[in-house]
């Protein structure tokens, strides 16, 4: 029974994202090591790699957020630019705290404006988004007036400089804590009092591996910048709120079916609007960052970041329709993203194909997530008779349709 | 059309069975024929394998077991495409029409010349087909603006335009209005009475199939347990076959309850959409029925109660407190509101029904810091399955692949575990089988009795007066009357909501 539920949440619709990212990895090990490449597996190229990922993991963490509630925002990079560029500007003149004071004012504005558009005035989200997204670039260009912008302060380069270090005994403390954790999970799982195992009982018996792993085989790898670590941090913190707050349940409740849970008594604005708040303050947050990592912004800086957010949330599997996903699926997703890149470029096989590669990757992502969840070996495969039928018939009729067209 | 399909039937069904993976038997053993010219009733209890059998025959699944003869030889339906290339023809309550094109572009939808359309020819066509069932319609009206109803029998247009020779009509009447309920019934009769076309007919509703049907097939849990034919039909046979030896749903309310203090206080309640507004008292332990005809503004009504829609003016109190315009000052107020449609507005499908059940109070259901409390939350849920008789493989079981008796169960468990002083219930019946249906009257007049204040609306008028203490009758958004249900006969109510009274 328990591992039977184990293996349910190890198919490829819950954990493809995984799989994904190792046989990435174990591509690139090979493709590297015939050509006499230096080692793909180093620790300087991992942290690179988490490093680089790491401020679009963060607005992943928040697009799928936003994604659960029902909702879409394109607005992230823009607003990430904008935070960046103000700050950059006026930090020399008012000093670093106004400074970060107004990038982050930005996010909260915008994610209110987007907020109250698309709740309250009943816009479509993916347009108010739209809309946001474009006018708030035409805002970077009129504040830069279409030139980069460089600042003499070097406080913000600090938020990206960063190297923290995590002890070896604090990281095997907290493997300990994970697997002690997992271990009472297990042995709960066969009374009907706990829910079934499922991933992240999966998640657990992973994190207390690494943690007890890593600080001992590559201890190196404990030392990573503060952007990573604030990755994970965030990551790990958003997931555990979502899964066992109040909060965390509704929202799913929410972006599953708004009615119902209208009906039920949940405020459906609040959760409808509160992730598009805190999708633009983590979008200004991350703005500060990239603006700390030259130190400097163009104008044009992060310009469709927002798609390959986007596109990171959809590998992890997050649903664009509302009321599934899962943040943690979503960094992993970023991750085989930065992978691909970095891969291209240690490859040298020109980043042309790069784009070709990571559009063709998120769509066999999602087919394989279609044709998974489609697989008749689903459990309880008896969906309401009235869909079936209704769907049965729509595609007799394009069926019919192709047959005479 | 087949020259032989006099002789043959034109579907027969032999033996079939279908076990689903979970293990579920949903069909043991069927046999049957469904022959032209006959409109053939197919009724059962929620549960008992019609959806199955409708989905088999429709290409939609394929049996484990057994086969389908199409006039007289095996077939071995893989896609609904399949079994439509053949002539079976499904039109669903929901049926899908594209709402951007006209009538007559839906009816021909892929056929003929895919580059010249000639509307004249077709417009001849189509005056041809309506006079076959005895229907008329604007062909050049935009679908989008049609009733249900309508959209319904432009379906049956489009699968008689295919050359369909087995109609199959799922629940054609359940949400239309009677006028629409004689058209569509009248075509289900011209439809067999022109002789090649066999039509079966999937309801619930008795009267319909007693009217209009020659054959009846009887399912009960995934076996057919009696076939009535002209002669040996009878409303009390077919509901014999259906219920088998459980009880009948409509029981006389015999212990009346101690009635108590005014429990909700609906005070010149009004909105947007109704005439007058409406002032209602309810004491606790009594059942207020409200009796109204579709559109008579009984969803409104509970829903402006409920704080679900926009109040112009007026107060609802609860306790003697005053309850805020909303479903969450509702909620926390004590008010509870089972909504007519379940799927959509009472639970989420995808979810567990311990997750279901929990979410109308996670507030009580968590420990300090709005963390939740996973282990109070499933015993809630077994403690339900158990006390209601939700029959389910667990509490872990997605509340979609439950049957509607279970999942109105787990809505019903949603409210009564937590504090509630009100319940308001809009057709808590509605599209459950008759054993449900007694189930869930007993647990109304249970929690009455336990001091709650209910609001009912049931459009079954044997079953309000059963539970009912009391019925208020709507009409036009309106309350224009009130009765005793001692003193009164469904006939008489009914003349009343139809204003002869």
């Amino acid at each position: 029974m328990r591992l039977k539920s184990i293996a349910q949440s190890l198919r490829p619709q819950r954990a493809g994202v995984v799989y994904a990212l190792v046989i990435l990895v174990m591509a690139l090990v090979v493709a590297t090591s015939v050509r006499h490449q230096p080692g793909y597996l180093s620790v300087v190229n991992i942290s690179n790699i988490l490093g680089q990922a790491a401020p679009d993991a963060i607005l992943a963490v928040f697009m799928t957020v936003v994604l659960i509630s029902g909702n879409f925002d394109l607005s992230v990079a823009s607003v990430a630019a904008l935070s960046g560029a103000l700050a950059l500007k006026t930090i020399d003149a008012i000093g670093t705290a106004p400074a970060v004071g107004i990038a982050l004012g930005v996010g909260i504005a915008v994610g209110l404006a987007n907020a109250v558009l698309v709740q309250k005035v009943g816009i479509n989200a993916f347009i108010v988004t739209l809309g946001s997204m474009t006018a708030i670039r035409g805002l970077v260009l009129i504040a830069l007036n279409g030139e980069s912008v460089t600042a003499q302060s070097q406080s913000l380069t600090t938020l990206d400089n960063t190297i923290l270090k995590v002890p070896v005994a604090v990281a095997l403390v907290i493997g300990l804590g994970l697997a002690a954790a997992a271990v009472v999970r297990f042995r709960k799982a066969s009374s009907s009092e706990s829910p079934p195992l499922d991933g992240y009982f999966v998640a657990l018996v992973a994190g207390a591996l690494i943690c007890l792993i890593v600080p001992i085989a590559v201890p190196a790898m404990l030392r990573q910048s503060l952007p990573v670590w604030l990755m994970i941090w965030i990551g790990v913190a958003v997931s555990v709120g979502l899964r066992f707050l109040v909060v965390g349940r509704n929202l799913y409740a929410v972006g599953s079916n708004a009615e119902a849970a209208r009906l039920s008594g949940i405020s459906v604005s609040w959760y409808k609007m509160a992730p598009f708040v805190m999708s633009a303050v983590a979008a200004a947050g991350v703005g500060l960052v990239y603006a700390g990592r030259f130190n400097s912004l163009d104008p044009n800086a992060l310009t469709g970041e927002e798609l390959t957010v986007i596109a990171a949330a959809i590998l992890g599997g997050t649903s664009l329709f509302g009321g599934s996903g899962f943040v943690g699926k979503s960094v992993l997703g970023t991750v085989i993203l930065f992978t691909l890149s970095n891969g291209f470029n240690v490859l040298n096989l020109g980043s042309n194909y790069q784009y070709v590669v990571q559009g063709a990757v998120l769509i066999a992502a999602s087919a394989v997530y279609m044709v998974a969840a489609k697989s008749p070996s689903r459990k309880g495969a008896a969906p309401s008779p009235s869909s079936t039928v209704a769907v049965d018939q729509a595609v007799e009729q394009r069926e019919s349709v192709d047959v005479h067209g | 059309m087949n020259t032989g399909s006099l002789a043959l039937p034109a579907l027969e069904v032999r033996n079939v069975t279908k076990t689903y993976p979970g293990g579920t038997q949903a069909l043991r053993g069927v046999s049957m024929r469904v022959e032209p010219g006959v409109v053939h009733g197919l009724v059962g209890a929620n549960g008992a394998g019609k959806s199955t059998l409708i989905k088999i025959i429709a290409g939609a699944e394929r049996p484990t077991d057994g086969s389908l003869l199409w006039r007289g030889s095996p077939v071995d339906w893989k896609r609904p495409a399949d079994a439509g290339a053949a002539g079976v023809a499904v039109v669903h309550q929901q049926s899908p029409v594209a709402p951007g094109l006209n009538v007559l572009e839906n009816v021909y939808l892929g056929q003929g010349s895919p580059i010249v359309w000639r509307p004249r020819d077709r417009s001849r066509e189509f005056a041809d087909l309506c006079g076959r069932i005895g229907f008329s319609i604007d062909p050049y009206a935009s679908v989008a603006g049609l009733s249900i109803g309508d959209r319904q029998m432009v379906s049956v247009l489009r699968a008689l335009a295919r050359g369909a020779s087995l109609i199959l009509l799922d629940e054609p009447t359940a949400s239309i209005s009677p006028a629409e309920r004689t058209g569509v019934l009248g075509a289900a009769q011209r439809l067999a009475g022109s002789g090649d076309v066999a039509v079966l007919f999937v309801s619930h509703f008795l009267d319909e199939v007693m009217q209009i049907c020659t054959t009846v097939s009887v399912l009960r849990d995934g076996t057919l347990v009696d076939e009535l034919t002209e002669d040996s039909m009878s409303v009390e046979r077919m509901v014999a076959g259906i219920v088998g030896r459980r009880l009948q749903a409509v029981e006389e309310s015999t212990a009346s309850r101690a009635v108590g203090a005014p429990v909700l206080q609906v005070r010149e309640l009004a909105t947007a959409a109704m005439a007058a507004p409406v002032s209602l008292e309810v004491r606790r332990g009594e059942i207020v029925g409200i009796a109204g005809l579709l559109g008579s503004g009984r969803t409104t009504l509970l829903k402006a109660i409920f704080g679900a829609e926009r109040r112009v003016r007026g107060s609802v109190l609860v306790d003697d407190k005053s309850i805020a315009a909303s479903p969450g000052a509702a909620v926390k107020g004590g008010v509870a509101f089972v909504p007519e449609d379940r799927m959509s507005q009472g639970l989420i499908g995808s979810w567990e029904i311990w997750r279901n059940i929990a979410m109308a109070d996670l507030e009580h259901l968590s420990r300090r810091f709005g963390v939740l409390d996973v282990r109070e939350q499933r015993a809630r849920a077994q403690r339900a399955c158990d006390e209601l008789g939700i029959v389910a493989p667990s509490i872990d079981t997605a509340v979609r692949d439950l049957s509607g008796g279970n999942a109105q169960k787990v809505v019903f468990a949603k409210w009564i575990y937590k504090t509630h002083h009100v319940l308001l219930l809009d057709e808590p019946t509605a599209g459950v089988d008759v054993g449900g249906k007694a189930d869930l009257l007993e647990l109304i007049r249970g929690l009455a009795a336990r001091g709650t204040g209910v609001v009912v609306v049931l459009s079954e008028f044997e079953e309000l007066l059963s539970v009912a203490d009391r019925v208020l009758v709507l009409r036009h958004g309106r309350l224009t009357g009130e009765f005793r249900p001692a003193e009164v006969t469904v006939g008489q109510l009914t003349a009343a909501v139809g204003g002869l009274a």
